[in-house]
């Protein structure tokens, strides 16, 4: 891996100490360049850098419009996740900045609004965030980065849900809007939540069909603050919601605020996953992980604090075997910019076995527990992995092993998985036969996938920063954190000709 | 000796024997390498075949073939082959500790017989204190043996030894001959029963050796048996692997894209009969470390069979591999008897994966492969290659087979040397405590995901191992 071995060659620090010096402009182009030559890899540091980037995209623009600085986080976010459509990290975060501007401008537009119009018995707080949750399913469901949601047949959709619902066809304008079929799953996800679901299902239809419906009475109050979002940005409501220039700075201090936390998030989501080491690892474990990972690493080091196991590690050759043996020997990686290194956990009594990748079967039977750090998360539960771990889950399946998952928020993508080939990226064929071995290398196909498609069925659970799950309930997640208009951030271009360009 | 009884196997030993007789100090190392290998395999073979065998009449024929063998100096190689096939064959009749003192009585030539015994208990407890913090608890029952590249050997070692033993040994532990056939064909030519197509081979000897009219001259008696071992090899390897290539190599039809793990002869032979059959197909070789066996098939099919359509993958791709195919075939280290298949391991997970995509497993075994015993995992029936192989490449395999980027990764290697001493490699894995490094060379994979096993009685499904088991290595000859 070039990035976490070579100092001098362009990387993730050297990109962020550029950003303080260049304009936008030339950082944007930078950072799209670094993702193309893969300068830049590991959800982390895509995360780390497009977090960086959009920071100070909000900060130097001087854009007062909420509308018009998402439209221009939506350009940025496209250029970005057009360089490297497989790094998912990139465009989850530019889909939570966006969310972040949204809420901002929707909290001003409440404000400014709601105070006069909102009964006060109306459940206005819980209402305001929860209401919006229940979009997103229905459009991550239909998304894939690749091929792009946009090439679906508007009528494909519309039918898709007017069969669920009849009374929501008839509901429905041309936008395909409530999803009846989700809101129901959504109570069945979690208790607390459920309530304001439906309250929302009622709610909808109240601001678009002239019906009305039996719940809300006073529909056109709640249409412009609760679901601004789907009523798109040229609702005419919106440009009379925001009352001066002086609220017009508060929301990019908001914003930026807000993208600072997201910031803060990224740091301690190894340590919020650690939290939960020791609910997992119990002593005398035989624990099997693969390739190196930092936020397993730490999962496994905090175990180690309180309790003996052992760790089979497999190496992740082609690809990551030199990281990996690095990981065991020296222990996991600090952000690459800092030298400093975690302490190795055969330094903390653990034993450590490596193993090649190969064996992974041949051991099954006597693991207790696989533990894997996933490249994306997808939104129906499945995951993207190093080479490998395909297998490995497999297996683990096979001899009913659990297999958990560690993954920060921030690796969770909106995206479905149709095509799952797509997904896969093809790394350097050179790492399995070398370019001296022309005369071997010529002859043959030389083939060196980079990630795995782990299926749903294969992931016991998930262990997120906010907490355990199962790959089930992540879509709730996904929900709670991307806005549904940001979850397809090319609807203006097709990206799925930018990737094939790329 | 006839010139039956020189099977072709036995041609890549001879030169190398003499490179041995150049260079004493190698082959001391061989030696010693041998006999603890022969050590281990002793053990390994006391619990295995229980064929009543008049013991006597073993250690009778084994005495005579000592002694012929050092009256005669220019058939000292046969000999000195089946005087330890004797002691092998003679192993599952007494027990093994007793057996050695009690034989080298008996044999007229006690002092070859000795040293040896007493070399490889003097060396033992200095390798010993080494090994022990860095078994794995689990594999704690399996014998590591240390190769000859790794051992360092100091101890006397006898010289008594031939040197084709010798050398034999040394290409066992070199793998240089690797894989249950090559290494059957070359058992019978020397020995070391580590392969399940050994034990059969030495049971079937053995077998033979016991009917042998003991009325009959040495010098015929051991004609005869040449000429039995030549059969044996013509029949049970040669001509089985020629019969299964046929009938596997019906199974690639047009179109077809073979899957295959690492290597193994008789997959070779029955893709290259494929090809020659002019059938347009496609090869998936995938490969692991740290033995690039697959490769080694890559590069031999490209040799005969140019212009074959071959894919190549490492271990980490086999999900993406067996999405293309339409066929694996496998060959196999042993097919046990609970229709379970021993091969190399990441055999059960390419087979696994296959299944999981519906992709038919074929595996290629001649039914002297076919073994008595039975496993349910991996663990117990294994065999754990020095850990050191899996860490020698590793620095050759970066440096030869990442090119660029491996520079980039030595050089920075090297830099966090300069700057951090602290930073070790994995080739000082040793001096890290609780870091241990495992070699399985073996796994087994459960029958469900075995489609068909060929063999040369035709093709089977995997229940019916213990049929064929019982036809071809119980009741023939």
């Amino acid at each position: 891996m070039p990035t976490s071995t070579v100092g001098h060659t362009p990387s993730l620090s050297t990109f962020l100490k550029s950003l303080k010096t260049n304009d936008i402009e030339s950082s944007i182009e930078l950072l799209v360049s670094l993702l193309k030559r893969r300068q830049i890899r590991n959800s982390r540091q895509c995360a780390l850098a497009t977090t960086h980037l959009l920071l100070s995209v909000v900060a130097k623009e001087r854009i007062r419009d909420a509308q018009k600085l998402i439209e221009r986080i939506r350009s940025v976010g496209r250029r970005l996740v057009a360089a490297q459509p497989r790094e998912f990290a990139v465009g989850n975060i530019v889909r939570r900045v966006l969310g972040v501007v949204r809420e901002v401008a929707e909290d001003n537009e409440d404000s400014s609004v709601g105070s006069e119009l909102l009964s006060p018995g109306t459940p206005t707080t819980p209402g305001t965030s929860e209401a919006r949750r229940p979009h997103l399913p229905k459009t991550f469901s239909e998304f894939t980065p690749l091929h792009g949601a946009a090439a679906l047949p508007e009528s494909f959709q519309t039918g898709l849900h007017a069969s669920s619902s009849e009374l929501e066809s008839l509901a429905a304008d041309s936008k395909p809007q409530r999803p009846s079929l989700m809101s129901s799953t959504t109570s069945y996800a979690a208790q607390g939540p459920s309530l304001t679901s439906l309250f929302s299902i009622l709610q909808h239809p109240a601001g678009r069909s002239p019906a009305g419906s039996p719940g809300m009475s006073t529909p056109t109050a709640f249409s412009p603050s609760m679901k601004p979002s789907s009523s798109r940005p040229a609702t005419p409501q919106r440009p009379g919601t925001a009352s001066g220039p002086k609220e017009k700075m508060d929301i990019k201090a908001e914003v930026i605020d807000g993208i600072k936390e997201l910031l803060d998030e990224l740091d301690v989501v190894d340590s919020q996953i650690a939290e939960n080491a020791l609910d997992h690892i119990h002593s005398n474990e035989i624990v099997l992980t693969h390739t190196s990972s930092q936020t397993v690493q730490k999962f496994l080091m905090t175990a180690a604090r309180k309790r003996k196991f052992t760790v089979f590690h497999a190496e992740a050759y082609p690809n990551n075997h030199e990281a990996t043996h690095a990981t065991i020997l020296n222990g996991a990686a600090g952000d690459e910019d800092t030298d400093e290194r975690w302490k190795p956990l055969t330094d903390m009594g653990i034993t450590v076995i490596l193993i090649p990748d190969s064996a992974v079967f041949a051991l099954m039977s006597r693991i207790n527990k696989v533990i894997l750090a996933p490249h994306a998360v997808l939104a129906n539960g499945s995951l993207l992995a190093a080479a490998g771990a395909s297998t490995i889950a497999r297996a683990a399946k096979t001899h009913h092993v659990p297999v958990v998952v560690l993954s920060g928020v921030y690796k969770l993508s909106p995206v479905y998985p149709f095509d799952t080939d797509e997904l896969i990226e093809y790394g350097d064929p050179s790492k399995v036969v070398a370019f001296e071995d022309a005369a071997f290398a010529e002859k043959v196909d030389v083939v060196n996938p980079v990630y795995d498609h782990v299926e749903e069925d294969l992931v016991d659970l998930y262990i997120t920063n906010l907490g355990g799950c199962a790959p089930s309930y992540l879509y709730r997640i996904v929900a709670d954190h991307y806005r549904v208009e940001d979850v397809d951030l090319s609807s203006k271009e097709g990206v799925g000709a930018a990737v094939k360009a790329a | 000796m006839s010139d039956q009884a020189q099977p072709k196997g036995e041609k890549p030993t001879q030169p190398a024997a003499e490179d041995t007789k150049i260079s004493p100090a190698e082959l001391k190392k061989r030696a010693k390498a041998e006999k603890q290998a022969r050590r281990a395999a002793q053990k390994e073979q006391t619990g295995g075949p229980a064929a009543a065998e008049p013991s006597t009449n073993g250690a009778t024929e084994g005495g005579q073939e000592e002694h012929e063998l050092k009256q005669k100096g220019g058939q000292q190689q046969k000999g000195q082959q089946q005087k330890s096939r004797q002691r092998h064959g003679q192993k599952p009749a007494q027990d093994s500790r007793p057996e050695r003192p009690g034989q080298s009585s008996s044999s007229t030539m006690p002092p070859r017989r000795r040293p040896s015994q007493s070399n490889t208990t003097t060396s033992k407890p200095t390798l010993q204190p080494k090994k022990e913090k860095r078994e794995i608890e689990l594999f704690s029952h399996l014998t590591t043996h240390p190769r000859l590249h790794t051992a360092g050997t100091t101890a006397s070692i006898s010289k008594d030894i031939h040197p084709a033993v010798l050398a034999l040994g040394y290409q066992y532990s070199t793998y240089t001959i690797c894989g249950s056939s090559a290494r059957c064909i070359e058992y019978l030519k020397s020995c070391r029963p580590l392969a399940e197509s050994m034990g059969n081979a030495i049971r079937w000897l053995k077998k033979l050796i016991a009917e042998i009219d003991p009325a009959m001259p040495e010098h015929e008696a051991k004609d005869f048996l040449g000429e039995e071992i030549g059969r044996f090899v013509r029949e049970r390897v040669v001509v089985s692997g020629k019969a299964i290539a046929a009938t596997a190599s019906k199974q690639i039809k047009r179109g077809s894209v073979v899957l295959t793990y690492a290597k193994s002869s008789i997959v070779e032979k029955t893709i290259l009969q494929a090809w020659e059959q002019g059938t347009e197909f496609r090869v998936i070789v995938v490969d692991s470390r740290p033995l690039f066996e697959g490769r080694k098939l890559a590069e031999s099919l490209i040799q005969a069979a140019p212009g074959l359509e071959l894919e190549y993958l490492p271990f980490s791709g086999l999900a993406h591999a067996v999405r293309d195919a339409t066929l694996v075939l496998l060959g196999a280290h042993s097919m046990l008897s609970n229709g379970r298949l021993l091969s190399r391991v990441g055999t059960a997970s390419v087979a696994m994966q296959a299944q999981r995509r519906n992709v038919p497993v074929i595996v290629l075994c001649e039914s002297v492969k076919f073994s008595g015993k039975v496993a349910l995992d991996s663990i117990v029936l294994n065999e754990v290659a020095p850990a050191e192989e899996l860490l020698l490449p590793f620095p050759a395999s970066s440096a030869a087979a990442a090119g660029p980027s491996a520079m980039t990764s030595t050089t920075t290697k090297d830099d966090d040397d300069d700057e951090a001493p602290k930073l070790k490699h994995l080739k000082d894995w040793k001096e890290i405590p609780n870091l241990q490094v495992l070699n399985l060379m073996y796994d087994v994979t459960p029958a469900e995901y075995i489609r068909m096993v060929i063999c040369e009685y035709g093709s089977v499904p995997p229940s019916s191992v213990p049929v064929v088991h019982g036809m071809a290595n119980a009741m023939e000859v």
